[in-house]
């Protein structure tokens, strides 16, 4: 017993009966989470609260004066003409990113699904815009899509007059959902390749020996049993695409007129760069309930869409 | 070293109990198997002396110390789990040092140790490896060295050898012996294999749904089951039962009529439960009729599957017999090995 | 389809994956190579793929028009701080919320898990007066603090909690077992076999630190505190206009290192991504 530990006492019960396992475990657990329950207070519960007050009140802030107004930064919300716009925009803006985006994905990791040499190769080259610093990789995409830049270049090449992309409504909305998309795909596509490789082989045995074709083989056996990968996917990218700042603001300061200007943009317009804090928190209200309600709805989805769960 | 007892131990999840007030003493030095069927509780109580799982009630005793809210760690035992619990991360040697380390013992003490452990298990040229390279037996023997290099108050096995394949597995039964045996130190061992519990034990407990239903020597429990259902748990293959009738002619089954002992004399007329072992018929003239079912010859015995009556019971016979199904033997139970249960509750009539 | 493709369609498939592959590889190539490209050349027809002249000035003035390695040293310590804290506090509420039973902790964990729902943007109007009021705005803590405590955090805490629970019980349980208490077991056990989701962890919260654009803008108004990508859409000219190839010089310096570090250690990086928690 040369190292072990032995308390003398006999029948005396050791250390105070307070302090039981499970009490011992439960101030563990607490201790454990405190920092991030302390911050996510500060950091997020507290501004969530702040951002509704402020909500409910006029803020000038050149004049210093701070008053209650009820729900006429909501009625503004209605009134706000440009804001129909807005929502436009970001509608757009989130469905062609997502739909661009998976699809392109799948597409990608079905390539990459292949036997074939030297795959890790391209599978490393697609997924390399994931790491390149956001900023740096929209300036590039910036400059390519001048009047006179790279792109129209080799349009013009081929003998293609090219558009200029950034100053014509359409070609605006279409070049940021793209610069996003060949930005991000990388992430989804791995996410994808990882549903892929777990689908079981004996699955496509099975279909081969019932004569299935390659087609239905992907809409049969591989859609359903990759489902659940697909909702969190779209998921993650429809609340990412909800937040993208950056990239409108190097690329096209959400113009031309408003035709890129998606809802983040404005709210970051209208609190910072015009100082209307109080209706800039009633945009972010609008934002959380938009984010939380996609959210839910595609959670609800779940068990329509998803075919088959571990 | 030390004594272990357990007086009216409880477990409950929420309203579910698990475990219902479980009394056991161990005496300081004695290997003893708690043994059932699957949830029968015999992991949680191992469990629950460990210290990784909270009582609900009654009082756990290590060594005379109360050690209810202690931490494992604070419980002087040592345990070997299911999985063995290796440290993926470390060699054999941090792994078996690794609690050492952590009671502040020297780096001379703790090589010491872990060599003397190495050296009784066969490990030393394993020390370096770590547990991924190593294979089942090798790394059953890890978790024993972990166990032992500490010389804790008691030893925990949780099912150890559930992961061997058979062969290795009685190699290592009789390796654990062996070490109980060399080291003296009071081991509790939790089993669902009614062998390992029969061929290691000094005191069996058998558990069934929470309860202790009867604590004993290997063979006391064979010979003198206290009921029905410890009766065809131990021993293999199981006791075969038939449901009948005492009378003066003998045990009224459907379809036979069986012999019965003097003994039963005070319960005619009672419904009850015939309980004979397989081993316990033999070959005789004179017997009761049984028609065959199968015949598997074991080359060193000879196992049957016969029809008493109505009822399929097993037979094991040192001759061969080779009959074919359909035939009919004539066999006689050994009346002194003979079990009566009452026909519910199933305590042990004589 | 694991089958032997036949020769035809793989010369199909490498054709169109090195197709589909020029939107991500070409933009980078061309902002290295226009970067040393003389202003008069970058907008040339036919548009040169390999740089006919070469004008390394561009470099020089990355560094004269702004104190560009002091934007890059800023960028780079609060990624490092931000990672390292982000690991501490995720890993530890991932563990607890794995591993340890105290009361209450699913509805905590529900309260935390809220965090993934909140755009940054949306609590930025009230952390700005928040940061305002404790006197750090155009400093660096709400760019350390907020995504090491706040909702940015809360990604990592859910994938270390999700790796956790897979962690055998039965280590911790032998742990216990051999005398080590809750931080110890976390430290000496949980921790070093956390290592693939920590590394996920560190890439996630390195490169969302590294991309933040929306935080430094509002929270930074000098030069000398900017972080790079705000930095980046700083070299403009006098009327606004981007000096192209002096930003895109610096755009190369931002983006090259990161990259090399990926392809370096690609294996670990996408692996280590593909295999935790995210698979829901």
């Amino acid at each position: 017993m040369a190292v072990a530990q032995n308390n003398a006492s006999s029948e005396s019960r050791p250390i105070s009966p307070f302090w039981t396992i499970a009490r011992r475990d439960s101030l563990a657990g607490f201790l454990f989470i405190a920092p991030q329950l302390i911050g996510i207070t500060i950091f997020v519960l507290i501004p969530l609260g702040l951002v509704f007050w402020y909500s409910l009140h006029e803020w000038n802030v050149l004049a210093n004066t701070f008053t209650y107004t009820g729900v006429q930064n909501y009625r503004m919300l209605i009134e706000d003409t440009n804001l129909l716009e807005v929502l436009g925009a970001t509608g757009i803006f989130s469905a062609g990113l997502v739909i661009f985006n998976l699809s392109l994905a799948l597409l990608l990791a079905v390539l990459l699904n292949q036997k074939l040499a030297g795959i890790t190769v391209f599978r490393t080259l697609f997924f390399s815009p994931v790491v390149v610093s956001l900023v740096a990789w929209t300036i590039v995409w910036g400059f390519l899509l001048q009047k006179n830049g790279g792109i129209n270049g080799m349009l013009q090449l081929f003998g293609i007059e090219g558009p200029n992309w950034l100053r014509e409504e359409t070609t605006a909305m279409i070049s940021v959902i793209v610069v996003q998309a060949f930005k991000n795909v990388g992430l989804n596509m791995i996410l994808f390749l990882a549903a892929l490789q777990g689908v079981p082989n004996e699955l496509y045995e099975a279909a081969r020996i019932d004569g299935a074709p390659r087609f239905k083989q992907f809409r049969r056996i591989t859609l359903p049993l990759i489902s659940p990968t697909i909702l969190l996917t779209s998921i993650i990218t429809i609340v990412g695409s909800l937040q993208v700042f950056a990239q409108i603001a190097v690329l096209t300061q959400g113009g031309p007129g408003l035709s890129t200007t998606v809802l983040v943009y404005y709210l970051y317009q209208q609190a910072f760069q015009f100082h209307f804090f109080g209706y800039g928190s009633t945009l972010s209200i609008l934002l959380f309930v938009i984010v939380a309600v996609l959210t839910f709805a595609q959670w609800q989805m779940r068990r329509r869409i998803v075919f088959y769960e571990s | 070293m030390a004594e272990v007892t357990l007086s009216k131990v409880r477990k409950s999840y929420g309203a579910v109990d698990i475990i219902h007030g479980v009394d056991l003493d161990i005496s300081d030095g004695e290997f003893v198997v708690l043994v059932g069927p699957s949830g029968c509780g015999k992991s949680t109580l191992l469990r629950m002396i460990a210290g990784l799982e909270i009582i609900t009630g009654g009082d756990i005793r290590i060594g005379g110390r109360v050690v209810n809210d202690l931490d494992p760690k604070d419980r002087d035992i040592a345990m070997v789990f299911q999985n063995y619990a290796l440290y993926p991360h470390m060699t054999v040697g941090t792994n078996m040092g690794f609690s050492l380390e952590h009671r502040g013992a020297s780096k001379a003490q703790i090589a010491e140790r872990v060599n003397w452990a190495a050296d009784i298990l066969g490990l030393s040229h394993l020390l370096e490896r770590y547990p991924r390279q190593l294979s089942g037996g090798q790394r059953q023997r890890v978790a024993m060295g972990r166990a032992i290099v500490r010389d804790p108050q008691v030893f925990l096995f949780d099912e150890p050898l559930s992961n061997l394949d058979a062969k290795l597995r009685v190699v290592m039964r009789g390796e654990i012996k062996t070490l109980h045996q060399k080291l003296k130190t009071t081991t509790i061992y939790v089993t669902h294999d009614q062998v390992e519990a029969m061929t290691m034990a000094d005191k069996i407990v058998v558990l069934n749904g929470g309860r202790v239903e009867q604590i004993g020597a290997p063979l006391d429990l064979y010979d003198q089951p206290a009921n029905r259902f410890v009766a065809g748990f131990i021993g293999s293959p199981a006791m075969n039962f038939l449901d009948g009738t005492i009378t003066s002619e003998g045990f009224i089954a459907p379809g036979i009529v069986l012999p019965l002992p003097e003994a039963a004399h005070g319960f005619h007329g009672r419904k009850a439960v015939y309980g004979i072992r397989p081993e316990h018929f033999t070959l005789h003239d004179s017997g009761v009729p049984a028609e065959i079912v199968l015949v598997e010859p074991m080359g060193s015995e000879t196992q049957v599957t016969m029809k008493l009556g109505e009822t399929q019971v097993i037979g094991v016979f040192r001759e061969r017999v080779a009959l074919l199904s359909g035939a009919t033997i004539r066999v006689r139970p050994d009346l002194a090995s003979l079990h009566l249960f009452s026909n519910n509750g199933g305590q042990r009539l004589i | 389809m694991k089958a032997e493709l036949s020769a035809r369609r793989q010369v199909f498939l490498y054709g169109l994956m090195c197709v589909l592959l020029i939107p991500f590889v070409f933009p980078t190539w061309w902002m290295v190579t226009s970067s040393v490209k003389p202003i008069s050349d970058i907008f040339a027809f036919p548009p040169h793929l390999v740089p006919q002249n070469y004008d390394w000035t561009t470099y020089r003035k990355v560094f004269e028009l702004q104190p560009f390695v002091r934007q890059y040293w800023n960028s780079a310590y609060i990624a490092a701080l931000v990672t390292i804290g982000t690991m501490i506090v995720s890993s530890m509420a991932g563990y607890a919320f794995a591993r340890i039973r105290f009361p209450f902790a699913n509805t905590i964990f529900m309260i935390v898990l809220l965090g993934l729902l909140i755009p940054a943007e949306v609590t930025i109007v009230p952390l700005f007066q928040m940061f305002l009021k404790a006197g750090m705005v155009n400093t660096h803590w709400p760019l350390i603090l907020v995504p090491i405590f706040g909702a940015p955090s809360v990604f990592a805490t859910f994938i270390m909690r999700q790796f956790f629970v897979t962690l055998p019980t039965e280590l911790e349980e032998a742990a216990r077992v051999d005398g080590l208490g809750r931080f110890t077991i976390f430290r000496k056990i949980a921790l070093p076999l956390a290592k693939p989701a920590l590394a996920s962890v560190a890439i996630f919260t390195f490169l969302h630190s590294w991309n933040l654009f929306l935080e430094p803008i509002v929270f930074l108004s000098s030069a000398d505190k900017f972080t790079l990508p705000q930095a980046l859409t700083q070299y403009t000219d006098a009327y606004g206009g981007p000096m192209w190839n002096i930003q895109l010089a610096a755009a190369t310096l931002t983006a090259l290192p990161v990259l090399m570090v990926f392809i370096i250690a690609q294996k670990h990086f996408v692996e280590g991504l593909a295999h935790t928690g995210l698979k829901g």
